[in-house]
């Protein structure tokens, strides 16, 4: 759309442009350009320079590849391929914005050579993800009256926290859908407080809504941001304006479906209602404080590579939300810390599911309460009860207490993220992988004719092999669960040739009779890696025979 | 595919035009800043410039002296009201000369042509104006007594040569079309002026408008075969660079009825359509300095036309999506102007609420439920409006067709309605 905003015409109205009158809500005013200020470009550019070299190193062979990243990225090939959606039946999974993006932002590479298109390489593409995510934290917390150090710390704790190193590595929608919802936030928290801001920022959060549904819940914290930052003579307009723009692009999705006549469940076709009622009615995952549940599990697995964010973060936002009757800052990052208070509350529930990115959509909120915490604490220290008269002595002593208490995070926090940073850029969590589907592609004498049965992230790089895509190399689960692959097999874990059983598979195999006969009737023929890691590649004992 | 092609390039077409439509509808509130741009700045005090009001009336002997009393009530210092009658229509006359002989600053012009239209009545009274501005005036206008005064420091302040004020119908309530009505008004002076204003093109408004005395001669007064000479003064004044400004304030409207019928409505409606092809055809605006200008002044006269041609097409485009087998990705795209059009409704919606808060009138539930109900049908109204000028225009039939006014937004003059209106 072209911008009809700066008037061009030689008649020009010098009166037009008014100050608007000052709303009561004494919001601490954050800086009208920060494209022109240096000192921000500088700050902002460093940071970026660091997160993408810590992020981006070793980064195809840190953390192990996860079974989900192969399964969208395999999406966004068939996307690409022109397959539909899905080379198997899309089935309402999750909304399909998330990997046709990874489509897109693919598509170059994979078109020069199609073989780079596995999660090892594409996982290069996350860093401008992650890059422009860190960005806009900068932005927003600046946008949120953040000073500039607390900007600076809220962007290095959401790229450079070890926890955010190894998540936002991976190929998971959930690092689309935060950077969707990021730039959501900022155009809520414009400072220009442009109606078509703030319906940017309804589109915005869209987005994110159907790049990975789960960011529906920090909706009500976007609302709130954008309501503190509109001003009350133009606000109905600019949030009726946001809620709409969200609702109706919204519905695009179950529109597509209507338009498929899959909207609702019927025989013979899957069906958005039945995607929704499976999200809806996933086991449970115990409570997350009890030991030894799911949840528990999953929020060791977080604190592993780092306490300080989550559990820092999660004292920010209480800190906030505790002072918000004096502190402007807390006032500030209301929408923040109630997404992080929405988000944990969440977590909470006595049985539901947590999946292990669940903490990705925090993250971002993480780091900027906690930075804004911090920067309310700063703030208490050094300027709290301060007079003119304020005797020298006394303001070195709030200097040296603030310098201190600096010294003691650094010292806290330094060598933890040390090791995990030293970790993440030097240990290769994936040689087994990288092997077996080299022994797959170069010791099978027929790929084309041999059906194997693999887990997701390795599905593209047998693609690549020359097995056939779909009924060939099969994504193991589909073996027992879609109709579409069972039917091919009528003799069951006879009509396959090879198992190749990694963690995932194995682990699985309990609930999945074909894929679990496959492997009892398999012998390994050759092994990559030790223990529970290992991956095995098995061949069925009847390989070659029914077919 | 051809079909598929085709359905797409519509819809796009459609998509952009409903867009920039709504882009300019909501020019006002982009941010508090313009909104706050749009008011009048308060007045200083220091009164040096005198106006001429021209007051045109025709068979309006029920209106005419409460309008002329309430004018005759401002608080500015120096004005005159030249009130012009047809020499037909002695009552009106009987009403304006007793008030010329009651107060000294009412004088009565009458205007002898044969066939009678406002631009030869305003062009009649022009070389009597003493005023350094004129202002222009309907007979059943509510004038409020501080404008002038307003009028008077936007005109010392900005150096314009043209001020609009605003204009607003007021009774929402009398029907389903008064309260689509009332919400054009308020989308039209409350914002899209303001936009065309700031653009340097601007199609004037038939009232509330006041131009420098000496540039309106200049100018040659109104053309007297144009239906819509208020637009088509605008357009001639902007286009020859003239500085307009336009300023609205909630409590400085000046409050009209709608028409009392549809088909008045529509008669109405048709009149504005053709004024608006006449100047489109007068070409004046070629001479807009930069093409931005003259696409928007290109667009801006041709709007009833494309507004009745989306008002159908749509719809239309909405049902081959659902019904026609298409792609789904083109069935995308036949639903964008149908998204931006219900993003418009939304905005009425939000609209229709400030409008109530603004006046203070009570909006309840049920007008809201009229105004979503009543878009198709309005739509259609236009739609039928704009065929007709086309029609009329073709046939060469550019003859008046008068709006009667019975007063339905004088708080006395209709009891009926006063149950709605809050104070």
């Amino acid at each position: 759309m072209t911008s009809t905003l700066e008037p061009v015409t030689a008649p020009r109205i010098p009166a037009q442009r008014r100050p608007a009158p000052p709303a009561a809500t004494g919001r601490a005013l954050p800086p009208r350009r920060l494209r022109s200020s240096r000192p921000d470009l500088l700050l902002c550019g460093v940071l970026l320079l660091a997160i993408l070299v810590v992020q981006g190193w070793n980064i195809s062979a840190y953390p192990a590849f996860s079974d989900d990243e192969g399964t969208y990225l395999a999406q966004a090939w068939a996307v690409q391929e022109g397959k539909g959606l899905a080379h198997y039946t899309y089935w309402y999974d999750h909304p399909p914005l998330g990997w046709i993006q990874l489509a897109v932002l693919t598509w170059i590479p994979a078109m020069l050579s199609p073989e780079s298109m596995t999660v090892g390489t594409m996982r290069a593409v996350m860093l401008l993800i992650s890059g422009i995510s860190a960005v806009l934290v900068y932005v927003l917390g600046r946008r949120l009256a953040l000073p500039r150090w607390a900007a600076g710390l809220g962007m290095a704790l959401f790229g450079l926290s070890p926890l955010s190193v190894v998540l936002q590595r991976e190929i998971f929608l959930d690092n689309l859908a935060v950077m969707w919802t990021l730039l959501a936030f900022t155009l809520a928290a414009s400072p220009s407080r442009h109606l078509w801001h703030h319906f940017g920022a309804g589109m915005a959060a869209a987005t994110a809504v159907l790049t990975k549904e789960t960011m529906l819940l920090v909706l009500p914290a976007l609302f709130v941001t954008a309501w503190r930052h509109s001003h009350r003579d133009t606000r109905k307009f600019a949030l009726t304006g946001a809620v709409t723009a969200c609702a109706l692009i919204g519905f695009s999705y179950p529109l597509f479906a209507l338009l498929k006549g899959e909207l609702l469940p019927g025989a013979g076709h899957v069906s958005l209602w039945d995607g929704v009622k499976y999200q809806m009615t996933r086991p449970g995952s115990g409570f997350i404080l009890d030991q030894g549940s799911g949840s528990w599990n999953v929020l060791q697995s977080w604190l592993y590579y780092d306490r300080i964010l989550p559990l820092g973060g999660l004292a920010g936002a209480l800190l906030l939300l505790a002072t918000w009757r004096w502190s402007v800052t807390a006032r500030a990052l209301a929408g923040p810390a109630l997404a992080v208070a929405v988000l944990a509350a969440l977590a909470l529930r006595p049985d539901g599911y947590l999946p292990a990115m669940y903490v990705i959509q925090a993250l971002p909120f993480l780091a900027l309460v906690l930075a804004g915490g911090a920067a309310s604490v700063a703030h208490a220290v050094l300027r709290r009860g301060r007079s003119e008269r304020e005797k020298r002595a006394a303001v070195y002593g709030r200097y040296a207490l603030a310098g201190a208490l600096a010294l003691a995070a650094c010292a806290y926090v330094g060598p933890r993220w040390y090791d995990g940073t030293r970790i993440a850029v030097t240990v290769d969590a994936n040689a087994p992988y990288e092997a077996a589907s080299r022994w797959m592609a170069e010791q099978v004498p027929d790929p084309a004719r041999t059906r194997v049965l693999v887990d997701d992230a390795m599905w593209l790089d047998l693609v690549h092999a020359g097995y056939e895509p779909g009924l060939g190399v099969i994504w193991f689960y589909k073996a027992d669960l879609d109709p579409a692959v069972t039917r091919t097999m009528p003799g069951g874990w006879r009509d396959i040739d090879y198992v190749v059983a990694s963690p995932t598979v194995r682990r699985d195999a309990e609930d999945l009779p074909n894929v679990k006969a496959a492997i009892e009737h398999s012998r390994p023929v050759a092994v990559f890696g030790t223990g529970e890691d290992r991956i095995e590649i098995r061949e069925v004992a009847t390989a070659g025979g029914a077919r | 595919m051809l079909t598929s092609v085709f359905i797409a390039v519509v819809s796009l077409a459609l998509f952009g035009m409903a867009a920039f439509t709504l882009w300019w509808q909501m020019h006002a509130w982009r941010t508090p800043e313009v909104l706050a741009s749009t008011r009048f700045s308060s007045p200083d005090g220091g009164e040096q410039l005198s106006f001429s009001l021209l007051l045109p009336a025709r068979h309006e002997q029920a209106v005419l002296d409460h309008t002329i009393q309430r004018l005759l009530e401002s608080s500015h210092a120096a004005f005159e009201i030249i009130v012009i009658v047809g020499h037909d229509d002695p009552e009106t006359t009987a009403v304006a000369e007793a008030a010329a002989a009651r107060d000294p600053r009412v004088r009565v012009v009458v205007d002898t042509h044969e066939k009678k239209n406002k631009p030869k009545a305003m062009n009649t009274a022009l070389p009597y104006c003493r005023g350094d501005v004129v202002g222009v005036f309907d007979a059943e206008d509510q004038v409020h007594p501080e404008l002038l005064a307003h009028v008077e420091h936007a005109f010392r302040s900005t150096g314009a040569d043209v001020v609009q004020g605003g204009v607003q119908l007021i009774n929402f309530h009398s029907s389903w079309y008064s309260l689509r009505n009332c919400l054009e008004y308020f989308f039209w002076f409350r914002s899209r002026l303001h936009l065309h204003a700031q653009k340097g093109f601007i199609p004037l408004g038939g009232n509330t408008v006041f131009v420098r005395t000496d540039v309106l001669r200049a100018a040659g007064g109104w053309d007297p075969h144009c239906l819509a000479e208020d637009c088509d003064l605008g357009v001639r004044l902007s286009s020859a660079g003239k500085k307009v400004v336009v300023a609205y304030d909630s409590d400085m409207v000046t409050r009209e009825e709608t028409p009392g019928s549809l088909v008045s409505l529509l008669k109405q409606r048709t009149r504005w359509n053709q004024g608006f092809l006449q100047v489109y055809r007068k070409k004046d605006w070629k001479q807009l300095p930069t093409l931005r200008q003259r696409m928007l002044a290109r667009y801006t006269l041709m709007t009833p036309f494309l507004q009745a041609f989306s008002g159908v097409v749509i719809p239309l485009n909405v049902a081959v999506a659902i019904f026609l087998d298409v792609p789904v990705g083109v069935a995308f795209i036949t639903f964008l102007p149908a998204v931006t059009a219900l993003v418009t409704f939304v905005f009425e919606v939000v609209g229709l609420h400030d409008f109530g808060k603004q006046y203070g009138l009570r909006v309840r539930l049920v007008h809201y439920l009229k105004l979503i109900a009543g878009g198709p049908f309005y739509q259609l109204l236009l739609a039928g409006a704009a065929i007709r000028a086309v029609w009329r225009e073709q046939r060469g039939r550019s003859d008046w067709e008068l709006t009667r006014h019975v007063g339905a937004h004088l708080d006395t003059a209709d009891v009926r309605t006063r149950e709605d209106v809050a104070a």
